[in-house]
């Protein structure tokens, strides 16, 4: 195998509280101040490619769209082992998480850069990020590239001859799928159990200040690929309204097993 | 039942000659008019119509009442500490809703002489929260309502029930960090936290408690009332008594309302796990962190290689795979003659800006891996992994009271001669031929804070005279580096009898005093704190 791209997104990090401008309108959520990270989805994509890596010495290059703050978000996946980065950079005011740029701008970027790299095996994506949480992004660059395509990846195994098997976890059981080798690249996404993403040890993270981050503008990237800005900038689907969910109501303590029962009967909850 | 040899209210007093008055102060926590004692049966019936939930509030479990097994039970599970080492005989189990209901307890207690032992989460180590004979227990746990927060000053107003984790998280959900934090956080109550003055992780960053309490609600032994000030930081208004009342392990007063000024959340962390080969790395890594992280180091925690195996061992699976990884440092030499053991960092920011944060992490770690003072580390990138290596820290103690029988010390130590303690106390042991020891340290190694805990690996009883001679070579070793014998755990019942030896005479009358100012009839916690 030769090249294995991995997209990572910068989202909000999956431990924050998340604040609602109600004033905002639909871009109530807040971004300002509020940590950010990998994706989680994306950390196990990266783990994925760098274990192939390990085993078929394919060059992994991760690619992220958004404003400047993610080349932090590259060099995260360059200290776990990536050999470079390409990063399309956005004007700091467009929103990554469904408002701005959706899953089909995404994929069109993305289509482009696969073959502006040219000699793609496979391309690792997580199944979902946890902002927009639509898992498109993955099927639509497959459809676009007409690639072979594999969603929510339990495990992962490169054949010698180029393919790839992948086992997927459905409600019917474990599906075992076999991407053939003929048709490149191959679209892979994650789910959670394919691996626990390791952590960036200190010799990693010193080398990875040496890798090569090639930093584009979305404007740049776009007119070298040939596709239309307004086209990238306008999404197709409009968020119409953003609220935090209703607060849960507080449990009542009540003193004794017959309180209990009779508040479960006056609830009707209980005959 | 009653505790023979043990120098306490409760044993049969000498009758003292005619003294000078500073001996007969010195005496008088031993000495009093009229001994304590237990509650009775008209004393539960008094509690019954006085509070305002007897089903709730009173666990009776003496054997003229009817009490179920159900009852005998959960008294139990009040009369044990977390570390099983101390046992109370209670019978009785109160849980008061209010303040007026603490202060009609304590009146009535007052009156009769009737000793109660105050108890909030029971996760103390000392066993200042077990009773120490048949005491009435005084669980704060009903009173755990948090007031408010103030948006400008985040002075946080709750009950001394409240339970630290649930102070995180509100103030958290009001964009503040409430600045205590420690290992125990799920069970303990801060009425608990203030009457020991805890330290934790973020002492080094925030302070102590006598700083960040702003004003305290305290019921005096004879049932009064102690308001002090709470809306304001400032306030230079006569004597600070609520000064006293922290640390003071519920013997001068049970404290029912706290306020703490917390600072606003910071936005930004970052966590280190890093290998040092040598304590002389570890001080570049301290003076290094102060340098290139200034203001936002938040915490600095040591481990050694001895707790690290435990943590692998008994931790429960947390980051396992990273310890794996960081468990096969090349400086675990083979050759016998050169015995050298990895020292684990953790190093936490916290700040406001994660780029500049990040910048400043990113200069750290470059200094000290260019400078060979690490030799490995990992970098938390998410929440994920910042908690995994907490995780790590926070497992040291349960792990190694999985392992087996633990003398528990908790020591604070000039920073230069950290280690040199539990080399010595290694050494002292082999000298002694007190074997199959392991001297696990761990602890905030910025404070000079460590926490020496010598596991007797697979056996779980404890050996008194063992006991003892271990005590006298961990303490003699902190002792004559001028260091603490209680860093932050507090007195309790185990470090009681030390006071005599490391105290002035003077502070030791001074203290008396206090306490028979306080607490006349000594009701409040006997048996615990002053010697």
């Amino acid at each position: 195998m030769k090249k294995i791209l991995v997209p990572v997104k910068r989202v909000i990090d999956y431990a924050q509280k998340i604040r609602v401008d109600p004033s905002k309108g639909a871009e109530g959520v807040q971004l300002k101040n509020v940590k950010m990270s990998m994706n989680p989805f994306c950390e196990i994509a990266v783990e994925e490619a760098i274990q192939l890596k390990e085993k078929t010495k394919a060059e992994v290059v991760a690619i992220s769209v958004g404003p400047k703050q993610c080349t932090e978000t590259i060099r995260t996946a360059l200290a776990m082992g990536a050999d470079r980065g390409i990063h399309v950079e956005t004007k700091p005011d467009v929103r990554g998480d469904y408002i701005n740029l959706q899953p089909w701008a995404i994929a069109s970027l993305l289509k482009g850069i696969v073959e502006r790299e040219d000699g793609v095996d496979l391309i690792l994506l997580g199944k979902q990020s946890i902002d927009s949480d639509c898992g498109q992004t993955g099927p639509l660059l497959a459809g676009l590239l007409n690639a072979p395509q594999a969603t929510f990846a339990a495990k992962i195994e490169a054949g010698d001859d180029g393919s790839f098997t992948v086992e997927r976890e459905t409600d019917a059981g474990t599906e075992t799928i076999k991407l053939n080798s003929s048709v490149k690249p191959a679209v892979i996404t994650c789910d959670l159990r394919l691996n626990t993403p390791r952590y960036p040890t200190m010799p990693n993270i010193m080398k990875a200040k040496k890798k090569k981050v090639e930093t584009i503008s979305l404007e740049d990237m776009v007119k070298e690929l040939g596709l239309d800005l307004d086209e990238v900038l306008t999404p197709k689907n409009e968020v119409v309204e953003v609220y935090e969910p209703p607060p849960r109501k507080e449990g009542e303590l009540v003193g004794s097993i017959d309180e209990l029962l009779g508040k479960l009967k006056e609830k009707g909850l209980v005959a | 039942m009653i505790r023979l040899g043990r120098l306490c209210n409760y044993s049969n007093r000498r009758i003292l000659p005619l003294r000078p008055l500073s001996s007969i102060l010195r005496y008088a926590s031993n000495h009093q008019s009229r001994k304590l004692r237990g509650p009775t049966t008209q004393d539960v019936s008094y509690f019954r119509s006085i509070l305002s939930r007897p089903d709730r509030s009173v666990l009776d479990g003496s054997s003229s009442s009817t009490a179920s097994q159900d009852v005998t039970d959960e008294i139990a599970k009040y009369n044990v500490d977390w570390t099983k080492k101390y046992r109370g005989s209670s019978d009785l189990v109160l849980r008061p809703q209010t303040t007026s209901e603490v202060s009609s307890i304590l009146q009535y207690c007052h009156e009769n002489y009737i000793g109660i032992t105050p108890q909030g989460g029971n996760t103390g180590l000392c066993g200042g929260a077990t009773p120490y004979n048949t005491e009435i227990i005084l669980s704060m746990e009903d009173m755990d309502r948090i007031y408010c927060i103030d948006e400008y000053s985040g002075i946080l107003t709750c009950d001394a029930g409240c339970i630290l984790q649930n102070l995180h998280s509100y103030a958290e959900e009001n964009g503040f960090l409430f600045p205590l934090d420690i290992g125990s956080k799920g069970s303990c109550q801060i009425g608990g936290n203030v009457s020991t003055n805890a330290g934790g992780h973020h002492f080094f960053r925030f302070g102590s408690l006598h700083g960040t309490v702003v004003g305290m609600e305290v019921v005096l032994a004879n049932g009064r009332v102690l308001r002090s000030s709470a809306s304001v930081r400032k306030d230079n208004t006569g004597y600070d008594l609520k000064q006293l009342f922290i640390g003071a392990e519920g013997t001068l007063g049970i404290v029912t309302k706290v306020a703490i000024a917390c600072p606003a959340l910071p936005t930004s962390k970052n966590v280190v796990l890093l290998v040092c080969n040598s304590y002389d790395d570890v001080l570049s890594v301290l003076q290094t962190a102060k340098e290139e992280l200034g203001e936002i180091l938040s915490a600095i925690e040591l481990i050694d290689w001895n707790t690290m195996q435990f943590v692998q061992r008994f931790g429960n699976g947390f980051g396992s795979s990273l310890i794996s990884e960081l468990l096969t440092p090349k400086s675990i030499s083979s050759d016998p003659a050169k015995k050298q053991s990895p020292l684990y960092i953790l190093v936490e920011s916290q700040g406001c800006d994660q780029v500049s944060d990040s910048a400043k992490m990113d200069s750290f770690l470059t200094s000290l891996y260019e400078s060979s003072a690490i030799e490995n580390g990992v970098l938390a990138h998410d929440s994920k992994q910042m908690e995994e290596i907490w995780a790590i820290r926070e497992s040291c103690n349960p792990s190694v009271a999985s392992a087996g029988f633990v003398h528990k010390f908790d020591v604070s130590i000039p920073i230069e001669m950290y280690i040199e303690v539990s080399e010595e106390v290694e050494k002292h042991l082999q000298d002694e031929n007190l074997h199959d020891l392991s001297v696990c340290t761990w602890g905030h190694v910025a404070d000079g804070n460590a926490h020496i805990n010598i596991v007797s690996s697979g056996q779980f009883h404890k050996h008194d005279d063992t006991a003892e001679k271990i005590e006298n070579i961990v303490y003699s070793s902190v002792m004559k580096r001028k260091g603490s014998i209680s860093a932050e755990h507090g007195i309790g019942q185990s470090k009681r009898k030390y006071l005599k030896q490391i105290k002035d005479d003077g502070v030791l009358e001074l203290m008396s005093q206090i306490k028979m100012t306080f607490d006349p009839h000594l009701i409040l916690n006997p048996g615990k704190y002053i010697p």
